[in-house]
């Protein structure tokens, strides 16, 4: 509970002149909702008196008064729980989401998309809810339960002590019944999510369905799923009926209580019947917020798991150290240099088993090998999105993990095969959002690679609109914006029409000169182009070499993919991989 | 049809539960009257105003039963209404759905799966959420009319200036409530880019991190979020506003009707009991104009527009297809599935002539005048460079879209609606990326039809035992969200068994090589060719199909450009020797 309070402390505290503000609105609205049934008490029994006539006036005339202010200070204050609500909480959202983003490959591993908007939206809107709902609807539910308690007290104990024990029957019972609800609207939401998962499953697939005669089949088993979810819901709806059948046979015997009482006293003479009228009107005023207090004990509950959950992800550490060292400039790319370098993935397999290579400056590595034989690794190490369990990855003669990772991540592009867009237009998608990138330079990188047109057209996440190649020439795009030392390229090994492939060779060319490369081929045209070959299987290097010397050696690797490769035999590099692998 | 076509459709299925509705919920509305009744006669009694002769304790235990009685009726009503209300969502539901598995003709969805399933939801919810208005309505129209009569019986002249100002703000609700949902609208679009730039950052994270951008994407974020939180807030005061004004009036009525009565009290024109009264009904008269006024004509709007969208679901619906009766099975013993055993014709000949599609929209061909021939026992390779419409080829065959021209005739006979007729015992088929269930792996590949013996047969055809040996619950391995992710070949070859298990005459198979490794494609094909006479139609750029293949048909840009052997072929056409050299090539 502690740990709960000090996040929203530290969110509100930004926004601590409204959140007074409100606070002073919600006692002021509950200070004249409990002295508005006074006013007409009197003027009861001013006019069963048959008292000044113009009294009578100027009560109602108050009466107006109280109750338009009152009206206008409940408005006030959802609108200011509202803002501080959204005010704090889009500020930890926008908190998580950094947080997250920098967090470690490790943590994104096994974490989807669709999970990742649970934890920084989902959650965070369920603490939001905790917020406006709870803090603020419940405080000033309680403020108005223990006031008009007091007020009955003062007024007649008898009453008071009636009334006090029927809000504690009333909240336990109220309660309970809720517990009860919980687990069937449970299986109820999930039967309903099954549901629709169902039709949505079937629908992605009515080719499949409709072309193979399953039309009928499916619709049998759709019955069966809709069966299910109806006796669930049913269940679920008699569950939530129960407290509201409860709530009203509490209520029904809370009136005939007050008014029993208000009768008896009313013919002993101990009350007028202003004051009978005013128990009715106190008791009425107890409906809303017994209400919303049972209702929120149970929202709180989910609230808590919210902010637990994201408790934990703000706790959550990288592994990836700041170093703080730069590296040597240099124009003609950088020296990349693996020196025995190990790595697993936590509690896995050795991924690297002791690599050692060098590249020069400017010079282009081609990398070849199988499907999890290490290649993916090898380029996520060169960007510190992991560090190398053992040995060292250096650059221009620096151990990675003593530089700074956004340099280090500025002075090394990526190409990888599939590219990933946002929603937003061309230029966002370049640039990553980020508006401070000069436009002169965003326009000459757009028109040498022939994608100026897009700048201005909306782009979705789907990539709707671009086909794979012109995708891949804007993530070109991206790395020439930054213009690093490195350029690390995972050649698409889908085929693209001729005359893309031709740009997006262009482009290569380009991207390559005066900057050290390293490609992940799939491609026999594009091997013969690079400057040295290393052939990785199992995580170790088989080959490593001038790529024009491993071509003489015909016992080399290389030289026996290229004779595979290039023969009639049908098959590509990846496929001669495998076949070689084998041997 | 009409908005109340539909409804008068809809409330007529179930007519008599509908009816028993109307009369439970009208009774369950009215009483609250009658308590506000009861309470003036204590109060008058107290006072020593009253009217008959009956004594406050009196009043009180009427009112006892009458509480009572409501909360009795609700306990009916509510039972009543919750079948009422899951039935006929589940109706509305099981209609669209059977409409697009089971109908004639081509079914191509003119929206995403996943906006097609909130039709199911959302629209589904409008529609049925009105059905319950109509149920209330009569007992809250009758509630309050008998309201007011009520307060102008009492006195005539404080009901009228009281109710004046609520039926002004009902008619300004009216004209308020479309600037409320437009606000509402804003507000979840809002909502939905910062949800969607969550799921796009984070599906890019890798991408993100190697550009060193979290901090530009960071900053955007936060931007989509204050402007969700100025939505948020426009939507909050403006809701507000209302509200307030609404209770607002209330007040006023009330601040009122205390200025006028103040006289009349001393009078005894007007008792404590008629204060309490009004009072009390305000509120709840205020209520029944608000749900009259903006509700139930915004929801008679919503649900037009919410069967707009489900007819447009279904393109090609009779009117009325929506609503009309159907067996739901909702309760009673659960319904076996008994597969329909349908008549076939043998194939001997297939002849397709000038078939044609064009996409929707621009109308360019995606398929142009196709004509050929298969034979019984044929392997038929269809062929092509990307784009050249061999996919389009198979669909529109199949009359999984609609042909713009063109006929199919099987043994000589036209084949007048392929989509009904292209489906086994005639043929099955394997879609370029098929599409696998949250079921068991028996029940994808079976989907309701035939046996144990069938099933082992179809497995080992598509050369997916050894994977079903892997897994630790065999054939019962439940698949999908909840259970095993199979790999892009297993989910292939799980889907050429569950083709195979049709028993199908002319297996038609879309290109497989996104999947399957060269190997495993010519096992297939070998398997195939060994176990069953089988007529094949197959798209494919691979040498193991291209070699057994009887015919080749070569598409470039829709158009058949030559058919014949792979000798012939390669011999004529350069198309064909590029496509050749090329698998040599590619990777």
């Amino acid at each position: 509970m502690f740990s709960y309070f000090q996040i929203l402390r530290q969110y509100l505290s930004p926004v601590a002149g409204r959140a007074g503000l409100l606070g002073l609105c919600l006692l002021a609205a509950t200070g004249l909702q409990l002295y508005i049934p006074q006013i007409i008490r009197t003027f009861i029994d001013l006019a069963a008196a048959k008292g000044d006539p113009d009294r009578l006036t100027r009560l109602a005339l108050t009466y107006l008064g109280l109750a338009v202010m009152n009206q206008l200070l409940s408005a006030l204050a959802t609108y200011l729980s509202a803002d501080v609500g959204w005010a704090a909480t889009n500020a930890l959202r926008g908190d998580l989401f950094e947080h997250a983003l920098r967090l470690d490959m490790r943590f994104h591993k096994d974490r989807t998309p669709g999970e990742m908007i649970e934890r920084i939206d989902g959650d965070v809107t369920s603490v939001s809810n905790f917020f406006s709902q709870f803090v603020v609807r419940v405080s000033a539910a309680v403020l108005l339960t223990v006031g008009v308690l007091v007020l009955l007290w003062r007024e007649e104990w008898r009453v008071g002590l009636a009334l006090t024990i029927f809000t504690g029957v009333a909240i336990k019972l109220l309660h309970w019944r809720r517990e009860t609800a919980i687990g069937p609207t449970r299986d109820e939401r999930e039967s309903s999510a099954q549901l629709f998962g169902f039709i949505e499953e079937r629908l992605n697939g009515l080719d499949d369905i409709r072309a193979n005669g399953a039309g009928p089949y499916v619709m049998h088993r759709y019955l069966i799923v809709q069966r299910h979810w109806y006796l669930k819901s049913l269940v679920a709806w008699w569950a939530r009926s129960a407290i509201w059948l409860t709530m009203g046979v509490l209520f029904a015997s809370g009136f005939v209580l007050t008014l029993g009482l208000g009768i008896a006293l009313h013919q002993a003479g101990a009350v007028t019947l202003g004051t009978v009228y005013l128990f009715f009107n106190y008791m009425a005023m107890l409906e809303a917020p017994l209400d919303q207090i049972t209702q929120q004990l149970q929202e709180f509950q989910k609230a808590a798991a919210g902010l637990r959950r994201v408790r934990e992800m703000l706790e959550f550490k990288r592994d990836v150290t700041e170093g703080d060292r730069s590296m040597p400039a240099s124009t003609d790319g950088l020296r990349v240099e693996f020196d025995n370098v190990r790595f697993s993935y936590e509690g896995s397999q050795e991924v690297l088993k002791g690599i050692s290579f060098k590249l020069e400056p400017g010079e282009t590595l081609g990398v070849l090998g199988r499907t999890g034989s290490g290649k993916t690794t090898l380029i996520r190490l060169l960007f510190r999105l992991y560090d190398a369990t053992d040995g060292r990855v250096l650059m221009n003669g620096v151990d990675l993990r003593e530089t700074r990772v956004r340099e280090l991540r500025q002075r090394v592009g990526l190409v990888t095969q599939d590219v990933q867009l946002f929603h937003g237009s061309g230029r966002e998608n370049l640039t990553f959002f980020d508006s401070s990138i000069c436009e002169e330079r965003v326009k000459q990188v757009a028109g040498s690679l022939g994608i100026d047109p897009w700048m201005d057209a909306p782009l979705t996440a789907g990539g709707a609109g671009l086909s794979g190649g012109e995708s891949q020439l804007l993530a070109f795009a991206r790395v020439f914006l930054k213009d690093p030392g490195l350029v690390i390229l995972d050649e698409p090994s889908s085929r693209l029409d001729p005359a893309t492939e031709k740009m997006l060779t262009r482009a290569v060319e380009r991207l390559l000169e005066n900057r050290t490369g390293i490609i992940i081929a799939h491609r026999l045209q594009t091997v013969e182009r690079v400057d040295k070959i290393l052939v990785l299987a199992d995580g170790r290097i088989v080959e490593f070499g001038r790529r024009e010397e491993l071509a003489r050696d015909p016992e080399s690797r290389y030289s026996k993919l290229v004779a595979m490769s290039a023969g009639a035999q049908g098959h590509g590099i990846d496929e001669s991989m495998e076949r070689l692998g084998g041997e | 049809m009409t908005t109340w076509q539909y409804m008068r459709r809809l409330v007529s299925w179930q007519r008599r539960e509908f009816i028993w509705n109307c009369l439970a919920w009208g009774a369950f509305h009215l009483i609250p009257l009658s308590n506000g009744l009861i309470v003036r006669g204590i109060f008058n009694s107290l006072s020593g105003s009253a009217a008959v002769g009956w004594n406050a304790w009196t009043f009180l235990t009427i009112l006892a039963c009458s509480y009572a009685a409501r909360q009795g009726t609700f306990l009916v009503a509510f039972r009543l209404f919750s079948r009422y209300y899951l039935t006929a969502h589940a109706f509305i539901r099981r209609n669209l759905l059977g409409h697009l598995m089971l109908a004639a003709g081509s079914r191509v969805l003119p929206e995403s799966p996943s906006e097609a399933v909130s039709r199911f939801r959302d629209d589904v919810n409008d529609v049925v959420a009105y059905a319950e208005s109509w149920i209330d309505f009569s007992g809250f129209v009758l509630y309050g009319a008998c309201s007011v009569a009520v307060l102008a019986w009492i006195d005539p002249m404080i009901a009228a200036v009281v109710c004046t100002p609520l039926l002004v703000m009902s008619v300004v609700m009216r004209r308020l409530s479309p600037v409320i949902r437009s606000y509402r609208r804003r507000m979840r679009e809002a909502t939905s880019r910062v949800t969607d730039s969550i799921g796009e950052a984070f599906a890019a994270v890798q991408a993100i991190k190697a550009a060193g951008r979290e901090d530009s994407m960071t900053a955007h974020f936060r931007s989509l979020g204050e402007e969700r939180r100025r939505r948020a807030l426009a939507d909050v005061l403006l809701t507000e506003m209302i509200r307030g004004v609404n209770s607002g009036l209330v007040n006023v009525g009330i601040g009122l009707m205390l200025t006028m009565a103040a006289g009349r009290i001393r009078s005894g024109e007007f008792s404590v009991g008629d204060l309490a009264i009004f009072i009390q009904l305000l509120p709840r008269v205020t209520n029944v104009l608000t749900f009259i006024g903006g509700d139930v004509l915004a929801q008679h709007r919503r649900v037009r527009v919410a069967t707009e969208r489900m007819e447009h679901l279904m393109v090609d619906a009779p009117p009325g297809k929506l609503v009309e009766h159907a067996p739901l099975d909702l309760t009673g013993p659960e319904p076996v599935f008994a597969p329909m055993a349908r008549e076939g014709e043998w194939l001997e000949t297939m002849r397709v002539s000038g078939l044609s599609y064009r996409y929707p929209g621009d109308g360019t061909a995606g398929v142009e005048d196709v004509s050929f021939e298969l034979r019984r026992g044929d392997f038929v390779v269809v062929t092509g460079r990307i784009g050249s419409g061999k996919t389009t080829l198979l669909r529109v065959l199949q009359g999984l879209v609609p042909r713009a021209a063109g006929e199919i005739e099987w043994n000589g006979r036209a084949v007048e609606d392929p989509a009904t007729f292209f489906t086994p015992p005639h043929s099955s088929y394997t879609s370029q990326a098929p599409r696998l269930f949250s079921e068991s792996l028996r029940d994808n590949v079976m989907l309701g039809a035939g046996g144990e013996d069938e099933l082992e047969r179809a497995m080992d055809l598509a050369a997916m035992t050894p994977d079903v040996a892997g897994f630790e619950h065999g054939l019962d391995t439940l698949l999908g969200t909840r259970g095993v992710k199979l790999s892009g070949g297993q989910v292939q070859r799980a889907s050429a068994a569950r083709m195979f298990a049709r028993g199908a005459d002319l297996l038609i198979f879309d290109d497989l090589s996104s999947a399957l490794d060269v190997a495993t494609e010519r096992q297939l094909w070998e398997s195939l060719g060994r176990s069953r006479e089988a007529t094949c139609l197959v798209v494919s750029h691979r040498r193991p199909a291209l070699l057994r293949a009887t015919k080749i048909l070569l598409l470039s840009e829709g158009r058949l450009i030559a058919e014949g052997t792979l000798d012939e072929l390669l011999r004529t056409q350069p198309e064909m020797r590029r496509l050749w050299d090329a698998e040599a090539e590619e990777a």
